[in-house]
């Protein structure tokens, strides 16, 4: 509805009466819409609780969020003040990534919560996931395991280059943001949880919806960063591929040391 | 040689003919003539003794450790696969196998040789005067006066015509730095380069698109809340480095924060934002990296560079670093069939600051 | 018909005789055999450099064979398959060409990229060796400017190398080179334009650094680096004091064939370690980095190492803005123009000032032990620390990522370490010289520490010395302190048996302390 105002304005003036009849449909449309949206905001939490049915797996979700979610993201997603946002609307997609990625459960509240081990197997992350997307509905993932052999690595290289490096650099092996914050290495991560990133932009990540990237440019991205990992590096160890910070280490750590070690050997007395 | 060990002489005056000197002598008298005294010299083994023979094996090891590492370093380098194949592969241990071999092959020389001048030559000791320290003064005086003289030969002093006349050689000098400083030198302000940018024939009537980098037009739909895409001037090439201070963030920003944004714009930025879209110069006003970190809840841009923190939501100010100046905002808008424009160029000079931008 | 009888065995004398008779070497060319040069593993550390060099140049040229500094725009179909059908410069395909479609060109890359590496590490730490033991003292002030304007022509030299193939961290470094420029005062603008020939990046800046990083650069430093070692041979090598040394002379090797031996095989390990390095350990894969784009960038783009101390500079620098009448300066003139302005004058009159200061105006050829001159020493610290702080700030978003620290504490630890690390440095270095010299001085005044305790008859423990020579009534020696080792342990002196020798494990049995030395008078003349 946004973009049409605008548009208006952009309109000719001779256009006048048009521009006030869609100006008028226009107003119709947005009450039409609040009164819907009121109607549902007042309906829905009623239905979720008793007569909508949940699919088995959002059951099964729905139990799991019972006792690992509730605290922080309240009885119905909506959210508690001060510990934890809604859920409503995040969709499956960001409920996969944050729970199969071990970020959510949170261990306690701080600038960016961190991957570890997860708390859910990838079964039970995608009941909750489930849940999630029943209650309030929002981005989800294709089906499939393996999104890397759909996409083109050479175009999926352009793209990230130029969406992705700037965080997580060239390696993947992510970066820092300001204040303690960082860009997360993309090593563990699989083909689902990037996706699922570029769709969500989970914390302080942008958001690459649909719109931006659409699915295939998301597969080409993912063939890319697996690409990284699994091609073995042609020149040798890649030192963990940071650049030039742990080569001038090594340089130091290695060329010099060894060589004044050769230095001290050859100079001395024997 | 052996029993030389340690016996300095005054050798002074030895004569070098004397057919009962032997080789050592001749040596040690020739390192006298040049000012070296040997005042030490003995084998560290005897020869013969079990030491040496074990020194010999060692050094022979290492070169043969150097003619097996090269044999193998041709045999790798011909036969080994080379050509890039994605994946783990067998090329990948191309490089590293060339280097060990190789590198192997060098150690050993290089301690053979090493081992043998340690080991096997005799120490010794020698001793050479330094004659450095001042010419005598008889020599300084010497060329001293050599040098006056060719400056009274020359007659500068008496034939104050040619001293003028020297004066008039200079523009030479200028000819001939004319040439590379004139063919060099390209004016920054004619044309404009530094003040425009990919962006500077957008007019409001006559507005540049946005484009992707591969030349897709830009819709505001086609931007996430939360989302932020690199846009180029919809001009030929003008995704290419030839437009290198064109590239530009555009920014899909929350209702809220562009509420914001829109409450505190500069006034140079006034109507330049649209909706809640934004659109910031990418390259940094610090050193001119694409400032194209965005951390799309605080709403900073971090130029990885040198860490510049700018603020989205306030006209993109510079919070944090080196940086002190704000990304300059490109004018943006919808034309009639939906696609986003700019309707100008940057109002400010993009990128790095210099001395002629205010 | 019968030929003369060749006698192989007189071949080499006749030849020898034939050239002389020409040329006349004989005689020269026995004062370069017989030359002497003093020995000690410090005074190998400038070689690394000169080998490293050497290296440079053949590895260079094997590159420059197969390289193109064109920044004409071509799609590549090399075998890279990550970068298949992408845009790119002519410069960046050949520089992956090299890397992948040419056989050992890969090494040959990695191993010129390390060799420089190398060549600035070891023009730094040699630079730190003449800078403490006061090589650089008169008559060798001239040879100390040698050096420090090779490293900024080595510094040069490595940029333009860096920038060459045109992958996204050139590009990168470029930008912010351009915006160097840019930031001098008055004629900023016009240099930058000048230079790559109107606005960043220009068709033909790939050229200029070419032939810069391939002709004039490396001419200048073979030039300097044979006035150089010109002058070390002509000057003579500097020796650190100890019997038998003057000032007047040089105890060493004579040249060959030990000290030639030596730096050969020196030669050989230090192409080998570049070999190892550049075969084991993968240096700057621009194919990961992808060609340069103006709107890419990395997460941790860093220069290579000896250009991060200005890009450390660059990130600590306070947001500074001098603004007047229209005109300005920004923030960046200060830690990119300035700051290396300082560092290269500031260190070429360093050899006058000290003089100056210490009021020492002669010639020196004996080196100094850094804890015989603690102000100098404090000062290499100072220095030290200073060219650190600045260091790890130009990667400090790396060590903010890697170690989980706030990336703007960094910044600021960086800040506030650079105004207080150099003083405590300097401070530290100076104690620590001067305790050192106290001990030695202690020792030739009262003797070795020779681990016995007695207990006196008010009930005192002390513990006995063993003076270096007979001790005068009080118990004291008056040994001249000369600025060199002095023995700390019973076993130098012969009294414990000798001191056992090996570098990591001992290569010989200690012997057992000779039985008839027992009733030596050591402990009797003891006192604490």
């Amino acid at each position: 509805m946004t973009p049409d105002t605008p548009r208006l304005a952009a309109g000719a003036p001779k256009q006048r009466s048009r521009v006030r009849r869609r100006l008028n449909s226009a107003l119709r449309m947005f009450a039409a819409l609040v009164f819907a949206g009121g109607i549902y905001a007042i309906v829905a939490p009623g239905g979720a609780q008793g007569a909508a049915p949940l699919t088995p797996a959002a059951e099964a979700g729905k139990a799991l969020y019972d006792v690992s979610c509730i605290s922080c993201h309240g009885a119905n997603a909506q959210g508690v003040p001060g510990r934890g946002p809604s859920l409503i609307g995040v969709g499956s997609a960001a409920v996969e990534f944050q729970v199969e990625t071990g970020r959510m459960p949170a261990a306690r509240q701080e600038a960016q919560a961190e991957r570890k081990d997860p708390m859910f197997t990838n079964d039970q992350a995608r009941q909750l996931g489930a849940f999630i997307q029943e209650l309030g509905g929002g981005p989800q993932l294709p089906e499939g395991e393996d999104f890397a052999s759909k996409g083109n690595i050479a175009r999926g290289g352009q793209l990230y280059r130029i969406n992705c490096s700037s965080c997580h650099a060239f390696s993947g092996g992510g970066g820092a943001l300001s204040s303690g914050k960082y860009a997360p290495s993309l090593d563990l991560a699989t083909d689902r949880q990037i996706y699922a990133a570029m769709l969500t932009g989970p914390q302080n990540m942008p958001v690459f919806g649909d719109n931006e990237l659409d699915p295939q440019d998301k597969f080409d991205i993912i063939a890319y960063v697996q690409s990284l990992q699994t091609d073995s590096d042609p020149g040798g160890w890649g030192l963990g591929r940071f650049g030039p910070v742990t080569e001038g280490l090594a340089i130091f750590l290695v060329g010099v040391v060894a060589l004044v070690f050769a230095a001290l050997w050859i100079a001395g007395k024997s | 040689m052996s029993e030389t060990n340690t016996q300095v002489r005054d050798a002074a005056g030895v004569d070098v003919a004397n057919p009962n000197l032997t080789r050592f002598d001749i040596v040690r008298e020739g390192a006298r003539r040049d000012g070296v005294e040997i005042v030490h010299y003995e084998p560290q083994y005897p020869p013969g003794s079990a030491g040496e023979r074990r020194m010999t094996r060692i050094v022979a090891f290492f070169f043969l450790l150097t003619g097996i590492m090269s044999t193998l370093f041709v045999v790798a380098f011909i036969w080994w696969p080379w050509e890039y194949e994605l994946g783990p592969h067998a090329s990948k241990y191309y490089t590293p196998i060339l280097g060990l071999t190789l590198g192997l092959a060098l150690v050993g020389v290089g301690l053979g040789v090493l081992t043998w001048g340690k080991k096997l030559l005799p120490h010794e000791i020698a001793i050479q005067e330094r004659h450095d320290g001042p010419s005598s003064p008889e020599e300084q005086k010497l060329t001293g006066t050599t040098l006056q003289f060719i400056g009274d030969e020359m007659g500068l002093g008496r034939r104050p015509i040619l001293k003028w006349s020297l004066l008039g050689l200079a523009p030479l000098g200028l000819a001939a730095a004319a040439i590379p400083i004139g063919a060099l030198i390209k004016d920054p302000h004619h044309p404009d380069i530094l003040f425009k940018t990919g962006w500077a024939g957008a007019t409001p009537t006559n507005p540049i698109r946005l484009q992707h980098d591969d030349g897709t037009l830009v819709r505001p739909e086609m931007v996430s809340t939360g989302g932020q895409i690199t846009v180029f001037p919809n001009i030929p090439g003008g995704s290419s480095n030839h437009y290198a201070d064109s590239p530009t963030l555009l920014i899909h920003l929350r209702e809220d924060d562009a509420a914001k944004l829109n409450g505190q714009l500069y006034t140079i930025n006034q109507g330049s934002t649209w909706s809640s879209f934004v659109a910031y110069s990418k390259i940094c006003t610090h050193a001119g990296c694409p400032a194209s970190l965005y951390e799309q809840q605080t709403n900073r841009l971090l130029c990885p560079c040198h860490q510049s923190q700018f603020l989205i939501t306030d006209n993109a100010r510079p919070i944090f670093g080196p940086a002190t100046r704000s990304l300059p905002m490109l004018p943006i808008s919808v034309d009639k069939e939906g696609f986003l424009v700019a309707t100008g160029d940057y109002k400010v000079p993009v990128g790095p600051a210099f001395w002629e931008k205010d | 018909m019968k030929r003369r009888k060749v006698d192989l065995k007189a071949l080499p004398g006749k030849s020898a005789q034939e050239v002389d008779t020409r040329l006349p070497v004989a005689t020269p060319l026995r004062g370069v055999l017989n030359k002497v040069f003093p020995d000690h593993w410090s005074f190998l550390l400038g070689e690394i450099a000169l080998f490293s060099f050497i290296i440079l140049l053949l590895t260079g040229t094997f590159l420059a064979l197969f390289f193109e500094p064109s920044l004409q725009e071509v799609h590549y179909d090399g075998s890279y398959l990550p970068l298949q059908g992408v845009e790119m410069s002519r410069a960046y395909e050949t520089a992956l060409d090299l890397s992948f479609d040419v056989r050992g060109g890969l090494i040959m890359r990695q191993m010129h990229h390390w060799a420089a590496l190398l060549f600035m590490a070891a023009i730094v730490v040699h630079m730190f060796r003449i800078f403490m033991t006061g090589a650089f003292r008169k008559p060798r002030e001239i040879n100390w400017i040698i050096g420090l304007s090779m490293f900024w022509l080595g510094f040069t030299e490595g940029f333009a190398g860096y920038s060459l193939p045109d992958d996204a961290l050139s590009g990168t470094g470029l930008r912010i080179a351009s915006a160097i420029m840019l930031s001098i005062p008055v004629i900023g603008s016009w240099v930058t334009t000048s230079l790559f020939g109107g606005e960043f990046p220009g068709e033909i800046i790939l050229s200029r650094l070419y032939i810069l990083h391939v002709f004039l650069l490396p001419l200048i430093l073979l030039a300097l680096v044979s006035i150089h070692v010109g002058l070390v041979f002509v000057q003579k090598h500097t020796q650190w004091p100890g019997p038998g040394r003057t000032n007047k002379n040089v105890v060493g090797e004579r040249m060959f064939p030990r000290y030639a031996i030596k730096q050969g095989g020196f030669f050989m390990l230090v192409f080998a370690i570049i070999a190892l390095m550049g075969g084991l350990f993968q240096i700057n894969p621009i194919w990961l980095f992808g060609p340069y784009e103006a709107a890419v960038v990395s997460a941790g783009s860093q220069p290579d190492w000896y250009v991060m101390f200005l890009d450390g500079s660059t990130r600590l620098m306070p947001a500074w803005d001098i603004r007047f009448l229209g005109y300005n300066i920004p923030p960046l003139f200060w830690p990119t123009v300035v700051l290396p302005g300082i560092l290269s004058v500031l260190p070429m009159a360093y050899p006058w000032i000290e003089a100056r200061w210490k009021k020492d105006y002669a010639s020196h050829n004996l080196l100094q032990r850094p804890r015989d001159v603690p102000d100098r020493t404090g000062l290499a610290a100072m220095a030290g620390a200073f060219y650190l702080v600045l260091t790890i700030s130009g990667g400090n978003d790396i060590v903010a990522d890697k170690f989980h620290i706030s990336l703007n504490a960094m910044t600021w630890a960086g800040r506030i370490g650079l105004l207080v690390l150099p003083p405590l440095a300097y401070y530290f270095a100076r104690r620590l010289a001067l305790g050192l010299q106290q001990h030695d001085r202690e020792v030739l005044a009262h003797g070795v520490e020779t681990g016995i305790i007695k207990r006196l008859p008010d009930g005192r423990f002390v513990e006995v010395h063993q003076p270096l020579v007979a001790p005068d009534e009080h118990g004291h020696t008056d040994l001249p302190y000369v600025g060199w080792t002095v023995p700390k342990k019973m076993n130098r002196l012969g009294a414990l048996g000798p001191a056992i020798r090996g570098f990591f494990r001992p290569i010989e049995q200690s012997a057992p302390p000779k039985q008839e030395e027992q009733p030596r008078e050591e402990v009797t003349s003891g006192k604490p």
